[in-house]
């Protein structure tokens, strides 16, 4: 009897063992080709971007290894150091607007409940648009000529026409708007799901004990949102750093470089100097930032777990 | 989609000419019967397209079907600054098209990456014979590397011009623009009045740079002949520099204005912004289509002034021409569509429907030119004639990077304050000069 339990259980043994091994193969199966399209699409060509910095390649013919020189090239220009300023001045300035206003947008759906998911969905609209038709759609709005719209309201108004986006001092300003507006919708919805997490009887809790209003946002709404926060800040920070294309269809990095990011000045060197080896160089330098700034998001951040202990 | 039409006179001029361009080719039957297969062009013209050019190029591409209804024609529509990046690198992957469009500054360095066929080797005699040589050789000769013909040059025209509102000239006694530099600036300067400004300038194009139309007000010798540099330390820099600078003090340039394509400033004339403005000169009549802040009627064109007592300058380019791919599997029939966008009746066609001046020269002689509907190629073929005319180095260097360079500085000298020779050392340090 011992050795038919015996037998018994190293059969059952088997079977589970072969079956966990079966379930193994399947889910191989089903992710594998997910993780081959991630390797083709993202792994390789990141390689390759990385490979391609170190070569001298101009309008598609690779003139062979250059080591480091295209970085060294970069850094040699006093004007890098400018134009990375003023990708961190677009990011952190467009960050220091979206975030708090996706914040309050994402408040006020909580309150508004079915009626605050519509208006939600309205301002979605224009992170569903094509960036470049963002661009151009403002382009037309702030064209300082009588045709433009904000120009021609102005005129109407008796008032002068202002070149918000040719004029160096009003450009980057100009630019961060736009970008605000057609991402902070984004992150409202991130925020809005994360306000929903947070339990009502925390709030109900708090008001018993007297807490203000101040006091509960302090102590419950934001310690408890800080894993959104994060996903926020990281996505937007990410999104922000790397904004070409509204960039391109608003001011083409002008006035006098006023608005040449770091990614616009990817854009500039590899598709239109065509001087593809230094706009790799460029990526490589854009991807190392970005990866210091989330980093530091996760540390800064990321600690807190939304815990609210 | 079907919708009703009334046939217009350009409609039953367009199916006349149509019919015109297919009938010297019913002789040549035989061998059209030869031509099959499909012809890709890439261009920055869509035949879906309602701009006088595109109209022009659906006629010729439906024109050539009728004669040879074995070859299919397939138009790829490009981006218009992105053809020859595109071409190379569609050539590298086995994936070009059999004709491409491009600008004569980029045809050394695709040529250069082997991309193009020696048009010489697949063009007929006859068509070598006849219409090459009736074309203007100015833009002919440019294409020829070393006895390789890369490409034909495509509606020679001056490329950047002046256009010019008449009746804003008007009203400071002027008829047209002054041709030298010293009385243009003045002139423009008076001609700044409420919201209209005496001059608009593109200073943000990748293929276009003012300083360099202003530059070419010193002829030829603006461009090192060993090199094809232009001197950005030297005086004919600064001086050109000095013009802008001195059209910004006297309110004729916008301060502000500083990041404007070709496009923005076409919109604005139109709004009726400028009473002169640089232009791309095939585009008169689009100019003229879309004016709405004043009559078109008053629109015309100027070539550039100069330097001292030197002609008033007109610099042939960029302009268009069109190559074949060195891999096109279908190089006669490709041939045959590029020879059928020279013959005479297509220079017909683009001549009356897109007010370009004909590829072919001996077509000039038509009654038609003497009408008054042929006025402004009059003046385009006068201008082309001018003793000022010139064209780029057939290098030109840092290609890609000149204009971007040329036109921050631009902005720089329109926008700020700073000392020019630090403006110009700076952009020829961009550039490694």
């Amino acid at each position: 009897m011992a050795a038919i339990s015996s037998g018994s259980t190293s059969q059952t043994d088997l079977t589970i063992k072969g079956t966990q091994a079966g379930l193994q193969r399947v889910g191989t199966l089903l992710v594998g080709p997910a993780i081959l399209l991630v390797i083709a699409v993202n792994v390789l060509p990141a390689f390759v971007g990385f490979y391609s910095s170190l070569r001298r390649i101009f309008f598609f013919t690779d003139e062979g290894f250059v080591g480091l020189d295209n970085f060294v090239a970069i850094f040699s220009e006093a004007s890098t150091y400018a134009t990375i300023a003023r990708s961190f001045v677009f990011t952190f300035g467009s960050l220091a607007l979206a975030v708090p206003l996706a914040l309050l947008v994402a408040l006020a759906v909580r309150q508004l409940g079915r009626r605050g998911r519509l208006f939600l969905t309205m301002l979605l609209v224009p992170w569903a648009m094509s960036p470049i038709v963002v661009a151009l759609l403002w382009k037309w709005i702030l064209l300082p000529s009588p045709g433009g719209l904000l120009a021609s309201t102005f005129i109407a108004l008796g008032w002068s026409p202002v070149a918000l986006l040719t004029d160096p001092s009003a450009a980057m300003p100009t630019i961060i708007v736009v970008g605000v507006w057609r991402n902070f919708a984004f992150a409202a919805i991130i925020l809005t799901a994360g306000l929903g997490q947070i339990p009502n009887d925390l709030y109900k809790a708090a008001a018993v004990d007297g807490h203000s209003v101040w006091e509960r946002f302090r102590r419950i709404t934001l310690p408890l949102l800080a894993p959104s926060l994060l996903i926020v800040l990281c996505v937007l920070t990410i999104s922000y750093f790397n904004e070409v294309q509204v960039i391109i269809g608003l001011t083409t990095g002008g006035p006098i470089n006023a608005t040449t990011t770091l990614a616009y000045q990817l854009y500039q060197t590899g598709f239109v100097e065509l001087d593809q080896g230094r706009g790799n160089a460029i990526a490589v330098v854009m991807f190392l930032i970005n990866l210091l700034l989330v980093i530091a998001y996760v540390r800064l951040l990321g600690g807190s777990k939304g815990d609210g202990k | 989609m079907t919708r009703s039409h009334n046939p217009s006179r350009r409609d039953a001029v367009r199916t006349a000419l149509t019919a015109a361009i297919a009938l010297p080719f019913i002789n040549t039957k035989v061998g059209a019967q030869a031509l099959s297969g499909t012809v890709r062009v890439w261009s920055f013209l869509s035949p879906e397209g309602q701009t006088p050019r595109e109209k022009v190029l659906k006629t010729l591409v439906d024109a050539f079907r009728a004669r040879h209804p074995a070859v299919t024609i397939t138009i790829e529509p490009q981006p218009f600054q992105e053809l020859e990046t595109r071409f190379v690198a569609a050539a590298a992957q086995r994936r070009a098209p059999d004709l491409v469009w491009m600008r004569d500054t980029f045809l050394g360095l695709v040529h250069d990456r082997q991309g193009l066929a020696n048009l010489d080797e697949v063009l007929t005699p006859e068509f070598k014979a006849r219409a090459i040589p009736d074309m203007y050789s100015v833009f002919v000769e440019k294409s020829v590397f070393g006895g390789f013909r890369t490409s034909l040059p495509l509606w020679p025209s001056p490329a950047q011009s002046i256009f010019y509102r008449k009746d804003a000239l008007g009203e400071i006694g002027l008829e047209a623009p002054p041709l030298n530099w010293d009385a243009f600036v003045d002139a423009a300067g008076k001609l700044t009045k409420g919201n209209r400004l005496g001059f608009g300038l593109p200073s943000n194009d990748n293929s276009v740079a003012s300083l360099l139309n202003i530059l070419s007000g010193f002829g030829p010798d603006a461009f090192d002949k060993t090199t094809g540099r232009i001197d950005l330390s030297g005086p004919m820099a600064a001086e050109a520099a000095g013009v802008v600078r001195r059209l910004v003090s006297n309110g004729a340039l916008s301060r502000t204005l500083l990041n404007t394509m070709g496009d923005d400033i076409q919109d604005q004339f139109a709004a009726g912004r400028f009473a002169m403005a640089q232009a791309f000169t095939p585009r008169f009549d689009q100019f003229k289509r879309i004016a709405a802040g004043y009559d078109a009627k008053h629109l015309a064109v100027s070539a550039w002034p100069s330097f001292g007592t030197r002609p008033a300058s007109v610099l042939l380019g960029p302009y268009w021409t069109i190559g074949m791919s060195a891999a096109s599997t279908n190089k006669p029939a490709a041939a045959a569509f590029l020879e059928s966008l020279y013959s005479p009746e297509a220079s017909m066609l683009w001549a009356k429907e897109a007010g370009i001046v004909p590829d072919r020269k001996s077509v000039m002689t038509d009654p038609w030119f003497q009408t008054p509907a042929a006025s402004m190629i009059q003046v385009f073929v006068s201008l082309l004639g001018a003793p000022g005319a010139l064209t780029f180095p057939q290098r030109l260097p840092d290609v890609t990077r000149i204009f971007p360079v040329l036109n921050k500085a631009q902005q720089e000298l329109m926008g700020t304050d700073e000392a020019i020779p630090a403006i110009l050392a700076r952009a020829r340090s961009t550039l490694g000069w």
